[in-house]
């Protein structure tokens, strides 16, 4: 007997973001990535409180997919986050900690959500405009006929992450090898058309990071009994290859629902192991010298082929199909009938490699742009974050050679970006107020509030107690001990501002971040600058940052707009 | 779900805490004397031995989130290196609590981490001039052989005898005499034991003669067959080493005095036992062992010798005395009463083997094939056929193909189906099952076999052939379990396989006995490896203290690249602040070391409080400082064996102090993992609990935990 229940009503909510309990998550929220930011940023543990793994990480990708929200204003916000990071790797922190400045910034306010979403979407196309022109003060552009600005960019990423736990000649080392993996993708005869090639990372969890190497080609891990069988292969100029997708290990393919009735003294398992040998001897006659199979190959037809001096490699994973095929030109086999000989593919050499106490065959391409980085680590938990932070870093240099520049980091694109928005607004704001049909108050308001948020996520970079300066000639981020005495001969208690381009002896004046300045049009770096101080710039990505930007304030702005939450309880 | 986020650095680090509680726990295993725990489980009232700090942790209850981390880096310092377990735990311990009054005094987070990792970078840098060089180890051994051939011979089929004074002697021979006789060559036994005399011979004593150290190559070559004993006196001499001439000059001549080499496999093997005599005597028996036979293998053809660790197998057999552990070439194991029957035919004669990758069952199918569930046979006759014909079928097959190919035994890696063991045994078959992957692989390259998964692929090609089975000893043996077994030998010629024999009158020692010869197997195998140890017995540690010690009292100089303190980001306030707080961070890294050797020192009992000991420590720390080269200080004294600083302090007699050694890469990546623990907590400030896990929070007090 069926039983029907009432609905449950929908529940209604209005004014969302006034409620104080969205207030206090979204401030818990904002405390979690704010803590996380830069490369002093505090370390987060989570586990599931039941003893399974613990995860120590301080990056936004990690951090999100752990987290289970439930407010709906926090899942837009950690949605559009992800986003972001799944398309650009870089910048996640950022874009969160500066959608959930704007929201608190702006809600003080007493202003229409038509007005405060209006203007906010005018200093966004202020600030990516200003970004993507030619005078932009806060972008350099990379040469790649030298290494410098990219192992810049490389080593502010991993130094951005400290839970990877390096050291800073382990730090050289990495970006180094990030580089040199990164380089190798990079197919050598390129057309109008570039593809860029993959670079596998391989675990070696356990040994020194300095032990971490990349290597041309596939590695396949093998365990050492396994390789000891290794028969002699024949040499000529290359090897052909087979790749099964399918298994061969000699089970009945599914045989789908209901039973299968078969007489006494029929084996099915001997019927698929006589098709199995049958392949052998195909594989045999065509000459192929190499068999590699995603699955399991079963042992009778592993003792043939090596009979016949082929050489089966099995269990390489679905992680390695790709780049397999890719490599090697084959077409992977996804049944046991007879093979056409257009699927065959091959490589240059195949040689036996021990990293750590792991054994390895080294797949070697004819031509192609596939490499393994083998990444060493002391602990697992760091493993893990070092991966990621290589991950973000490769993805970084391709989103460079992309959109060839880089943008001043360390904190420094935000203040001379806040510095420029508020001259901007405050010498020229006819252009805006005309378009909008806003006040000049609102104007203000919203420039301070705007430019406030930008500014004090530079200070979030800040977790030992210190303070923010900010120079008044090229609107840099500048980092001072806390309670410092009020007249002080700044330039002995400076070094060198947040990116690393300037130095505190260049005549500069300096206020306080927090403290309000007359606005001025903060001065570009010059490029011959740029070069001479290159070996030690903080740089961020341009790609990651202007999208982190945009995605920010256009969630501050959808946030910002709601006015009902409506919750389905059934 | 919702959740829950807790604070963790309120007023005082909890992480911190945690991880100086739980590193409490394993104070007492480090250095040469160890105390045991009994772990007592409160509900099942069992109990187990504890005798090192891997099983330590294996027994207690880690699943805090701190806690795992904890037993995580153990775990992967204990598989990567199988040792150092005990040195990570302790400066785990030690540098959180320090870290801890770091930031009572207000140290910024940032800045001890940069500190701390610079320190450490600094002092490991600082200790490479305390490596000796290993090299030509194995140059005594050759000699050996060819002195003397009976003797070396000796040494391979004698298991190495566990004495430990000299009173049980004969009484023990009797019983060796039993295991040797039953051995397939008959040999000779030595009258005295084989070798382990010299172990405990005296350093250093024929070493302040000046004038044979000079020549100490031509000396060595002269000397005839019959002076091998002061042969062996003089390489125990530091200064008498091959290349130990120029070292002298340099050594007497230039200021500072480096650490001289070591050259001889006793020595290294003594210095590396760290007060575990009787294991290193195993340890150093199967080196010898594997030695002898890669190089009678290799003929003339001389490649650089490895201890090939995988190649050294353990077995153990609880209830024998102590006396009966020993060194075999071949493999060791033991089988039933029943199967053992079967030896009376096979001995003395060679056999031909089979050996199969898994289960040698009927059901048994290879990893990764996946059985269909639906699929019934169905008889179509009405002939009826006996119950269990598939398995009589099947094991009728098996003894066909074994008779086929003249196999009399198969060795098994997984398990083997109880019928057809009967079956063999009645047709003087052995089948062993339980047979470790090395073993098996021992006896393919051996033998020639070629494994396989299944009986149905056995050919001609992939039958091994010359193996010999033998009793280890002609008495039944009670493995702890009331059924009596028979210990076997297998070997065949040439097998590159030593089967260690381990033995305990009481079996609860037995896992604490296996534990620890692998650790100092592992020990030998890194300083060979590594070709470098380090000066041993507190000597790298203190070191580091003196070298911090100099290091804080250094200035800065600022804006100096290599003095920004490990700090990535050199534009923060947090560099030109670094001069302030460096000497308390510093000193927070000595503690380490401070702790380390103190509790070294009162575990060794030279010291009855840890404040004794820390005074002592202090005076030589002084000393060291006011000599002006720490390391030249260290090496002095160290030569002075027996002013007590760096002594292992087992031996009562001070004249028989040997040196004492460490290994190199295990030593610094046990001080890194623990450091990089103690950093990465320092660093947390929240746990965040996912998942379903904060439903138990919210019973809880829920002080302290925000909700999202």
């Amino acid at each position: 007997m069926s039983r029907l229940e009432a609905k449950k009503p929908s529940l209604c909510k209005s004014e969302p973001l006034t409620s104080e309990r969205v207030r206090a998550t979204l401030s818990v929220l904002k405390g979690i990535v704010a803590s996380c930011y830069g490369p002093s940023g505090r370390l987060k543990q989570l586990h599931n409180g039941l003893g399974g793994s613990v995860c120590t990480t301080s990056q936004s990708s990690a951090l999100l997919a752990n987290l289970s929200v439930t407010h709906p204003i926090l899942k837009i916000l950690t949605t559009s986050v992800q986003n972001h990071v799944s398309c650009f790797s870089d910048c996640g922190l950022f874009t969160a900690i500066l959608c959930c400045n704007l929201i608190e910034n702006v809600q003080r306010l007493d202003l229409t959500p038509t007005t405060l979403i209006k203007l906010n979407k005018h200093l966004l196309s202020l600030c990516t405009s200003y970004l993507k022109s030619e005078v932009c003060g806060c972008r350099i552009p990379v040469d790649f006929s030298s290494t410098q600005i990219l192992l810049c960019l490389v080593r502010s990423v991993l130094t951005s992450k400290p839970a990877c736990m390096l050291t800073r000649k382990e730090v050289d080392h990495i970006s180094t090898l990030i580089l040199r993996a990164f380089l190798l993708t990079i197919p050598e005869n390129a057309g109008d058309h570039i593809s860029l090639g993959n670079s596998i990372i391989v675990p070696l969890k356990g040994q020194r990071v300095v032990d971490s190497t990349v290597l041309p080609g596939i590695l396949i891990e093998v365990s050492e009994i396994r390789l000891m069988k290794i028969l002699p292969i024949k040499k000529s100029d290359s090897l052909k290859v087979a790749l099964f997708r399918v298994s061969l290990s000699g089970d009945l393919s599914d045989t789908g629902e209901g039973s299968v009735v078969v007489s006494y003294g029929v084996s099915l398992e001997n019927a698929v192991l006589d098709q199995l040998l049958n392949l052998g001897r195909q594989l045999v006659s065509d000459h192929v010298d190499l068999v590699l199979c995603q699955k399991v190959i079963h042992p009778s037809l592993k003792q043939f082929l090596g009979v016949h001096r082929v050489l089966a490699i099995d269990r390489v994973g679905a992680a390695l199909m790709e780049p397999l095929s890719k490599v090697t030109g084959t077409q992977p086999i996804g049944s046991l009938g007879s093979i056409s000989p257009s699927s065959y593919g091959s490589v240059k050499d195949l040689c036996t490699a021990k990293f750590g106490f792991k054994w390895f065959f080294h797949l070697i391409p004819n031509k192609a742009t596939v490499c393994s980085l083998l990444l060493c680590n002391r602990n697992g938990t760091a493993w893990d974050e070092l991966k990621l932070t290589c991950q973000t870093a490769l993805h970084v240099l391709q989103l460079t050679i992309k959109e060839p520049c880089v943008l001043l980091g360390g904190g420094c694109t935000e203040t001379h970006l806040a510095a420029y928005i508020r001259h901007k607004t405050f010498n020229d704001p006819e252009s805006i107020l005309k378009d909008s049909g806003c006040t000049s108050t609102e104007l203000q308001l919203i420039t301070e509030a705007f430019c406030t948020a930008l500014e004090s996520l530079t200070g979030s970079l800040e977790h030992d107690g210190g303070e923010i300066l900010t120079d008044m000639k090229y609107g840099h981020f500048w980092s001072v001990q806390a309670d410092s005495p009020s007249i002080v001969n700044w330039p002995d208690l400076l070094t060198r501002c947040g990116c690393g381009l300037h130095n505190s002896r260049e005549e500069l004046n300096w206020s306080f971040l927090r403290t309000s300045r007359h606005p001025f049009a903060p001065l570009p770096c010059l490029p011959h600058e740029a070069v001479g101080s290159a070996n030690n710039l903080t740089l961020d990505c341009f790609t990651a940052k202007l999208s982190g930007l945009q995605v920010a304030v256009e969630t501050a702005n959808l946030i910002l707009d709601l006015s009902y939450v409506i919750e389905d309880k059934n | 779900i919702e959740m829950a986020r807790r604070v963790i650095n309120k007023k005082r680090h909890l992480g911190l805490q945690q991880l100086s509680a739980f590193a409490d726990t394993g104070r007492t295993f480090l250095g040469p004397v160890k105390s045991s725990k009994f772990i007592i489980d409160e509900e099942s009232h069992e109990s187990v031995v504890v005798g090192s700090t891997v099983r330590l942790l294996e027994s207690l209850d880690l699943s805090s989130a701190v806690g795992q981390l904890l037993s995580e880096a153990v775990q992967a310092q204990h598989n990567t290196y199988r040792t150092g377990a005990s040195t990570l735990l302790l400066l785990v311990g030690a540098w959180s609590s320090a870290v801890e009054e770091c930031l009572h005094l207000g140290v910024p987070v940032s800045l001890i981490v940069s500190g701390m990792s610079e320190g450490l970078d600094s002092c490991i840098e600082e200790v490479t001039s305390l490596q000796v060089p290993v090299h030509d180890v194995f140059d005594h051994i050759d000699s050996t052989k060819i002195f003397s051939e009976l003797e070396s011979l000796n040494v391979s089929l004698c298991p190495f005898l566990q004495i430990a004074s000299d009173t049980g002697l004969i009484l023990k021979e009797r019983d060796l005499k039993d295991v040797a006789s039953q051995s397939l060559t008959t040999c000779s036994l030595s009258e005295r034991p084989v070798k382990s005399a010299k172990l405990f011979r005296p350093q250093a004593t024929v070493g302040a003669d000046k004038n044979t150290s000079q020549t100490p190559k031509t000396l060595r070559n002269s000397l005839p067959a019959d002076s091998r004993c002061r042969q062996s006196v003089l390489t125990h001499s530091r200064h008498c080493n091959r290349e130990a001439s120029d070292q002298w000059t340099s050594r007497h001549g230039a200021a500072a005095p480096q650490a001289d080499r070591c050259g001889d496999l006793g020595e290294l093997a003594v210095g590396l036992s760290h007060g575990d005599h009787s294991s290193m005597r195993l340890v150093e028996g199967a080196v010898r062992l594997q030695h002898q036979n890669t190089s009678v293998c290799q003929g003339s053809w001389t490649m650089p010798f490895t201890f090939d660790i995988s190649r050294v197998f353990t077995c153990c057999l609880p209830g024998l005395p102590e006396a009966f552990s020993c060194v075999c070439p071949g493999y060791v194991t033991v089988v039933s009463m029943f199967s053992a029957t079967v030896l009376e035919d096979l001995q003395n004669q060679p056999l031909g083997v089979v050996l199969i990758e898994g289960d040698l069952t009927e059901n048994y199918r290879h990893l990764g094939f996946n059985k269909s569930a639906n699929v019934q046979t169905v008889l179509e006759s009405m002939k009826k056929l006996q119950q269990d014909s598939s398995e009589q079928l099947w094991t009728n097959h098996v003894l066909q193909v074994l008779v086929k190919f003249n196999v009399n035994l198969v060795l098994v890696q997984g398990t083997v189906s109880e019928h057809l063991i009967e079956k063999c045994v009645h047709t003087k078959r052995l089948v062993i099952g339980s047979v470790n992957g090395s073993v098996m692989q021992a006896f393919a390259e051996a033998s020639g076999a070629v494994q396989v998964s299944y009986i149905t692929q056995v050919s001609d090609n992939s039958v091994g052939r010359g193996v010999s089975v033998t009793f280890w000893r002609s008495s039944p043996l009670d493995v702890g379990d009331g059924i009596s077994r028979m210990a076997i030998l297998l070997k065949t010629e040439g097998i590159n396989l030593v089967t260690v024999v381990l033995t305990d009158p009481v079996t609860a020692q037995m896992q604490t006995k296996e534990d620890r010869f692998w650790t100092c197997a592992y020990r030998l195998h890194y300083a060979l490896k590594e070709q470098k140890v380090f000066l041993g017995g507190g000597a790298v540690e203190f070191l580091c203290l003196s070298h911090l010690q100099i290091l804080m009292e250094q200035p800065l100089n600022k804006g100096d690249q290599t003095c920004s303190g490990g700090l990535h980001n050199t534009s923060s306030w947090l560099a030109s602040s670094l001069a302030l707080y460096r000497p308390t961070v510093l000193k927070c890294l000595a503690e380490g070391w401070h702790k380390y050797l103190s509790t070294v020192i009162c575990n060794t009992a030279n010291y009855s409080s840890e404040f004794e000991a820390r005074t002592f420590i202090q005076h030589h720390l002084q000393n060291a400082t006011d000599s002006g080269s720490p390391s030249s200080y260290i090496l002095n004294e160290y030569s002075k064996l027996n002013s007590g600083v760096f002594n292992s302090g087992i031996s009562n007699e001070p004249e028989q102090i040997p040196r004492v050694y460490d290994i190199v890469t295990p030593k610094i990546e046990a001080w890194r993992r623990a450091l990089d623990l103690v950093l990465l907590v320092l660093q947390t400030d929240s746990e965040i609990i996912t998942g379903s896990g904060h439903t138990q929070i919210k019973s809880q007090e829920s002080e302290g935990f925000l909700f999202l």
